[in-house]
Formats: C-alpha cells, structure tokens, sequence
C-alpha cells in the first residue's frame, strides 16, 4: 500500500493509546467502582459464610456454575474468529481477530474465577494442582473438576499466547512512534522486535501452528464444562448430547459477544474505516447460522426427553415448559432464535445496529439457557419429597453483576493500552495480491493488447 | 561507520537492492532487511525459511503425552482410593486430562522455539530504523569493508532509495 | 472375609415416629440450623423421614420412609469428588473426609437420593447446649459436606474393642444411633457378607426392595414393603 496510507493507518489506529479523553477517565472510574463492590462483596460471603447465598438442599449450584459455563462460552469468539478464519484464509477477518482474542483471554480469566467463587471453602482451591505435598493425596483425576481445571488452563495459557504473540510487532511500531516513558515501556514490551524475514517467517509459523492447536482445545473445554452436567445422574443432565450443545452454544454467545464489543468499539474510537458494514454482516451470517444451530439442538433434545417420556426427565421438562420457570424458558427461545432469526435473515435489517440487537438478545438467553439447564433439573432429581426452590440474593447478583463490569473495564484498558486492530495484519491484507510470474505476464500482456 | 543502508518505499525495490548487493560479493547472511509487515511474494522474505518449528511442537506434544500419562496413572496408584465402580486407574478420564496436558506441551514448545529462534527478548540492533514501522523497508549491510563500500553503496542507490544512510 | 456394612428397614413396623432423626442429630452433632434457614431448605437431617400423602380427604393414604445414605457400591457421589473427599472405604462405607472437602458440592448434585448435606455457616451450640456434643465425632466447619456415616464411630469403637479382647464381631454388637432407637425395631443393622446375619436374611426377603434401583447406584439399605395399608 502506498506510504501514505500506510501512514494514516497508522496514525487512526494508535490514536486511542496516544489520546486520552475525559471520558475515558469517567468510564473506568464507574467500571473499577463497581468492579470493586464485587471484590468487597465476594470478601462478604467468605466472611459470613457460603451461606449468605441462595444456594440451599437440593439446588446446590445456581448464579455462579451459571456464570461460570456463561463466560467460557464467551470465550469461544476468539478461537472461531483468529484461529478458524486464519486457517480458512478469510481476510475479513483482520481487523477483527485481535478484538475476538481479546475478548477470549478476558472472558477466560474470568470465567476461571467462579469455580474458585463457588467453593464452600475457596482458599483450599490450589489442592486442584497436582504437586507433591504433605497432605500425601493427589487430586481425583477421574472428577469433571479436575478436567476443568486442566482444560481451563490449557485453554488459557494458548489464548493469552496466541494473543500476545502478534501484539508484538505491533508494540515494535509504538516503541517507534513514542518518546519518553511509553517509548521505553513499549520497548520492553517489543522485546526487541527488529521484523526481520527470519522473525516474520518464525511468528507466522508459530501463529499457524498454535491455530491449528486452540481449535481442538476450545471444542474440548467447552465440551468438558458440559461434562460437569453429563456425568452426573440428575434428570435432564445425563444426556449423551451435552459436548456438542454446549460448544455449538458457546461459538453462538461468543460470536455475540463479539458483533457487540465490535460495534462498541468503532463508535467509541472511530474506526469507521476499518470496521466496515461487511465484517457486521459477516458475523451476523454466522449468528444467524449459529443461531438455527442452537435451535436444532434444544429441539433434538426435548424431543427425545418428550418421546420418551421417563418420569423424572419428564417433570424437568415440564416445570421449564409450562411449569414456574416457563416465562425464562420461553423469554429465552425468543430471543435466542426467533429474533435472532427474524432480523439476521432479512438482508435490509442485517444492518449494524439490527445486528447488535440481535446480539444483545443472544447475551440474554444464553445466560437464561445455562440457567435453565443447572437450576430446573436441581430442583427436581429423583425424590419429589426433596424438590426445591431457589431465589438468588444479593451476593449473587452483585457478583454477577460486577464481572460484566470487569469484562468492560478490562476491554477499555486494552483498548487503552495496546492497538485493538492489529496494524501489521492488516497492513499484509492490503498488500498487491500474490501473483505468479505466469499471472502477471498474462496481465501485462492482455492490457497491452488494443 | 558500522552500517550502511537505504529505506525503500515499495518491496519490489527492496529486492532490486537485495540483488544488487549480492551481484557486489555481500553474502545473503550478511544483507539486513528489516520491514513493519511480512511479504510473501518477494524472494527476499523467504531467507531463512527452513524451520524445525513443526518438529519440535509435536516433540513438544509428546512430551505432554508422556508426561500426563505417567502423571494420572502414578498419582492413581500411589494412593488407590476406590471411588464408584470405577478402576483405580481409569482411562477414560485420564485420557481427558492427557489429551489437555498434550495440547499444553505442544503450545508451549512452539512459544518457546519461537523466542529462541527469533532471538526474542533481544536487545534492539545498532542497524535499525525507525521508518521500516512507518511502512519502509530497510535493505543494508553492517560493517561493511571500506573496498566494497563504494559498490556496495551503488548497489543500495540503484535499488531507488532516494538517500543513503549511515549508522 | 472384610465387612460389608448394610441395612434393612421395615416399612410395616415403622411408625415415622422420627426417633431415629433425633437420635441421628443427638449422635453426629448436627446442628439445627433454625426455622429461618429450614424454610430455606437447608435442615441437615442427616436421616429424614420422607413423607407422601396421596388421593384426596376422606380417602388420603400415607407412604413414609426413613431415607438416609445408602452408602452405594456404584456411588455417583464418589468420582466426582475433586479432592478424594468421597471414596469408598475396603468395608464398603461411603466415607466422607471433612478435612479434604473444599465444597464444591458436586457430589450433592450427583446423589439420586439427596442426602448429602453442606455446611453453609459455622454450626454453633450456645452454652448449655454444647455439652450435649458427642466427643467421639468431629465438628464440621462451614463450607463441607456432611453426610450419614452408618455411625462409623460406633463401628470403629466395636471393631476395635473386638480386636483388643481378640473375639470376632457378633451380628448385633454394633448399632448405629437409628437402629439402636427405633421404638418398633423396624431398623437392622449388620454385615452384609456373613449370610447368617440378619440383615442378610432381610436383603433376600421377597419383601425387600432398594430404592431408586433403576438408577443404577447399588444401594445397601434395603426396604422391606409394607403390607398394610395407611
């Protein structure tokens, strides 16, 4: 591309870590306070006693399992995004795989605190970590939770990996913009980057490499948080479809996630150029596809628990169907299918904004659908005598609430710190096309010809 | 002087340069190029392509396996503790775990290969520029010797640097 | 041959007086947990008497049945424990380590049976009331689980008495705080691998049944039916 739009690109690019407004200043002031009511609340309930939840006998997981399987959903964005579309070679995604990873180290992060939130005493939580110790026991390889952890920090350690990796040259090209003091941070930070062939060929390679490795370790994460559910016999969980619902799920909530982080973004640091109409559109194919998916499997299910009709699944069912928790139900087949549906297949509303309804709506009811799943099916195992209810209370909901204020307060951080496009991946994109010699000649020659 | 070089706008003239200094005698592991992006179609940017780096993450996967395999079936056996009707070494679950920690190695063996053939962190060269982050490609020779300096100095301005530049 | 604990209830001669629930809390310090957390639904009756009514006045019927941990030999509970917290002990116990418990609370979630209880606050015993503790069990903190041990305080106690006058266990000597206060006898205590004992006999009963065995979880307490009706 020419110099000068090279330039520009650039310039529009890092001007968000160069240009600090007051409302900046203002939005991570509002995002870290509530943050840190989360942080005091979550100290409240270690203090008081587990008790001061809604949990009770029998629904011993509800806000925070719900939570939990919620954001590692989320954090399947990335993986559908950077990895997949780079091993398909689909070039719209270059302005939007950084975003995507982004999204996924966070959402893991935290994701992999409710496991240790929900514990009845957290501070025990490192006897998860096989080391030698004195207590002379080694954790249960055959518990879900034990793969969870395992799973959960493979899945991470790639992620944050695969993120940080072409954060590199991108730092390289702050370190050269910069003076003073961010000129000597981001130069540690570049760690010395020069972009010679040799370092371009070995990143490259590596970034291909670790693609083709996270595919295979998101579909076993999520497929392994389902696993939490089917292997226990509660009625409704036990089923032998949990692996794929669950990621098909999370690729749906992550690809949400996603068009809505998206949006935000080229409002707030005007990328208009870069994030075009086309990338929305995209994405939103790919909710709309994700979305019928979804839709598939729920149906498969419930059919199958329908027809056959085993008393105890059958009482799960109908007490989400017809029973008290039925308007969630039916709250989220709304939004998560029938107005996903309706605006992403019509062509004149798979608009930006149509798009971002569509996926504030998917955020909605996939939270209600994991809720939907550990609650109803609790409250209603094999002895009717020990039926439950449960009602969330405070703790609960100022917890949850807090790490999606965690999740926008990291996101502009980022934003804030580090270029959410990567600049030197979209630079190759604008590139000449690679031509043989065969291809050029045939060009040169052809318009040569009167 | 240390270096010498020339900052090129377009990668077409960059590898006129590069050839241009290896018809002047320059070795291709002594010719420094450096740019803000990767090319692909250049010759230029295929040096030192060869790579072991697909090798050594599988080598890296193997590891995991090993070393998760041994992981689960020691830790089942040193203390048996019955749990269900399952085995005290169970498969099946091991297997989840094995399959994670495999991933892990393979992961991390590419990371590290990555730092360690790309010299990262490294200390940044006296031969540097900071235009090649501002879409410029740096074509150049360090330590040049003062008999070869003037053809090496043709063969960079031939290439259609508009100046040529000392470090 | 090593012990295999088990039990048998009757369900004619038991009257759900609730004896055995209040002997169970007197025995394993468990604490009442008060009316606001109960209606919460988290009493930890360790042994509860379920109850079921069915049709409409005049003609109700009544179905009751002690149910407590069925200490199961394909136990759900067990390898889904994290921590090695639930294992199965070589004389067939579903034991619970309070020390090892983090409180996950999968293992209540996988129980068909509902009979593992969490600690959600520290148990507290205002004065006078903590000299009714039992010395021979512990105290448990908040945040494990807690669960009917078939009294293994009482079976260790025995078998160690046993071992120390070197005589065998006779079937009978040991029973749990249920068994021993059940006002009709309608709870047998014994060793499943000596055919002579009766809970042996009871299992083969052609009254006998285990609950929930459709599910696949082994269970050692078996119900003989009731053959009255209430």
């Amino acid at each position: 591309m020419s110099e000068a739009s090279s330039r520009k690109l650039s310039d529009d690019l890092l001007r968000p870590l160069l240009e600090t407004s007051w409302r900046f200043y203002a939005l991570v002031a509002f995002l870290g306070s509530i943050v840190l009511m989360g942080l005091c609340t979550w100290a409240y309930q270690m203090y008081m006693g587990f008790g001061m939840t809604g949990i009770n006998n029998p629904i011993f997981w509800a806000f925070y399992i719900t939570n939990f399987v919620f954001w590692i959903g989320i954090s399947h964005a990335g993986t559908l995004i950077s990895a997949i579309l780079r091993l398909v070679n689909a070039g719209w995604r270059r302005p939007v795989t950084r975003c995507a990873e982004v999204i996924t180290a966070f959402a893991l992060m935290i994701g992999a605190m409710f496991p240790i939130i929900h514990l009845g005493r957290p501070w025990l939580f490192f006897w998860l970590v096989p080391y030698p110790n004195s207590r002379l026991i080694w954790p249960n390889f055959r518990s879900p939770l034990v793969w969870d952890f395992f799973a959960i920090t493979t899945y991470l350690t790639g992620s944050v990996l695969f993120l940080v990796l072409p954060m590199i040259p991108d730092f390289a090209l702050v370190r050269d913009r910069t003076t003073g003091m961010r000129h000597k941070i981001y130069g540690a930070l570049a760690l010395g980057w020069q972009g010679t062939p040799k370092q371009w060929h070995r990143l490259e390679s590596a970034m291909s490499i670790m693609a083709i490795a996270i595919i295979p370790v998101a579909v076993s994460v999520h497929t392994i948080v389902s696993f939490d559910f089917s292997m226990a016999p509660v009625p409704m969980w036990h089923s032998t479809m949990f692996g794929p619902y669950f990621v098909a799920g999370a690729i749906f909530s992550g690809i949400a996630g996603l068009i809505i982080a998206m949006a935000a973004l080229r409002k707030f640091l005007h990328l208009e150029e870069y994030l075009h109409p086309v990338h929305f559109q995209n994405l939103g194919k790919l909710l709309l596809m994700m979305s019928l998916l979804w839709g598939y499997f729920v149906f498969a299910e419930r059919l199958t628990v329908w027809y056959g009709n085993e008393s105890a699944e059958i009482a799960v069912l109908r007490v989400t169907q017809t029973g008290s928790f039925a308007p969630l139900y039916w709250t989220m087949v709304v939004v998560n299918f029938v107005i996903p549906v309706s605006i992403l297949s019509i062509k004149r509303l798979r608009t930006i904004a149509g798009c971002v309804v569509a996926s504030f709506g998917v955020l909605v009811g996939m939270w209600l659908e994991r809720f939907l799943i550990v609650v109803p099916s609790l409250g209603h195992k094999y002895l009717p005598y020990s039926w439950g209810t449960y009602r969330p209370r405070p703790v609960e909901l100022l917890i949850t609430a807090s790490t999606f204020a965690a999740m926008c307060l990291l996101y502009t951080l980022f934003a804030k710190f580090v270029p959410i496009i990567s600049i030197w991946e979209l630079k190759v994109g604008e590139q000449e096309p690679f031509e043989t010699a065969k291809e050029r000649s045939a060009r040169v020659l052809g318009e040569a010809r009167p | 002087m240390s270096a010498v070089y020339a900052l090129y706008s377009s990668p077409d003239a960059a590898q006129r340069a590069v050839n241009g200094l290896y018809a002047a005698g320059i070795a291709q592991a002594d010719v420094v190029v450096m740019s803000g992006e990767p090319f692909e179609a250049q010759p230029f940017a295929h040096r030192d392509s060869a790579t072991w780096l697909w090798y050594i993450a599988c080598l890296g996967g193997f590891v995991g396996l090993v070393f998760s395999t041994w992981l689960t079936r020691m830790t089942e056996l040193a203390w048996p503790l019955q749990t269900g009707n399952m085995p005290i070494v169970a498969w099946w679950p091991n297997l989840i775990v094995i399959f994670e920690l495999t991933m892990l190695g393979a992961i991390l063996a590419t990371v590290l290969t990555l730092f360690v053939t790309a010299k990262l962190p490294g200390r940044l060269p006296k031969l540097y520029d900071p235009e090649v982050t501002n879409g410029k490609i740096l074509v150049g020779v360090e330590n040049p010797s003062a008999a070869t300096l003037p053809a090496l100095e043709r063969a960079l301005m031939a290439g259609g640097a508009a100046e040529l530049k000392r470090s | 041959m090593a012990h295999k604990w088990g039990m048998a209830v009757d369900l004619d001669t038991c009257t759900g007086c609730g004896a055995c629930v209040t002997a169970c809390h007197a025995e394993n310090n468990i604490p009442t947990v008060g009316d606001e957390q109960a209606a919460r639904g988290r009493a930890m009756h360790w042994l509860r008497v379920e109850r079921y009514w069915e049709g409409d006045f005049p003609d109700v019927r009544l179905k009751f049945r002690p149910v407590m941990c069925q200490q199961c030999d394909a136990a759900p509970c067990e390898p889904v424990c994290p921590t090695y917290a639930s294992h199965h002990t070589a004389e067939g116990l579903n034991a619970q380590v309070y020390n090892r418990c983090i409180g996950t609370r999968y293992c209540a979630n996988a129980c068909p049976y509902n009979v593992r209880f969490f600690d959600f606050f520290n148990p507290q015993w205002p004065k006078p009331l903590h000299l009714q503790l039992n010395p021979d069990v512990s105290i448990r903190e908040v945040g494990v689980m807690e669960k009917c041990t078939f009294c293994v305080q009482r079976i260790s106690a025995a078998s160690i008495d046993a071992k120390a006058e070197k005589r065998e266990l006779k079937d009978g000597d040991i029973k749990p705080a249920c068994v021993q206060s059940c006002s009709a006898r309608a709870m047998v205590f014994g060793d499943l691998n000596d055919p002579e004992s009766e809970v042996s006999r009871l299992s083969r009963s052609p009254r006998g049944g285990k609950l929930l065995e459709d599910v696949g979880t082994l269970p050692k307490v078996t119900y003989l039916a009731r053959q009255t009706q209430v």
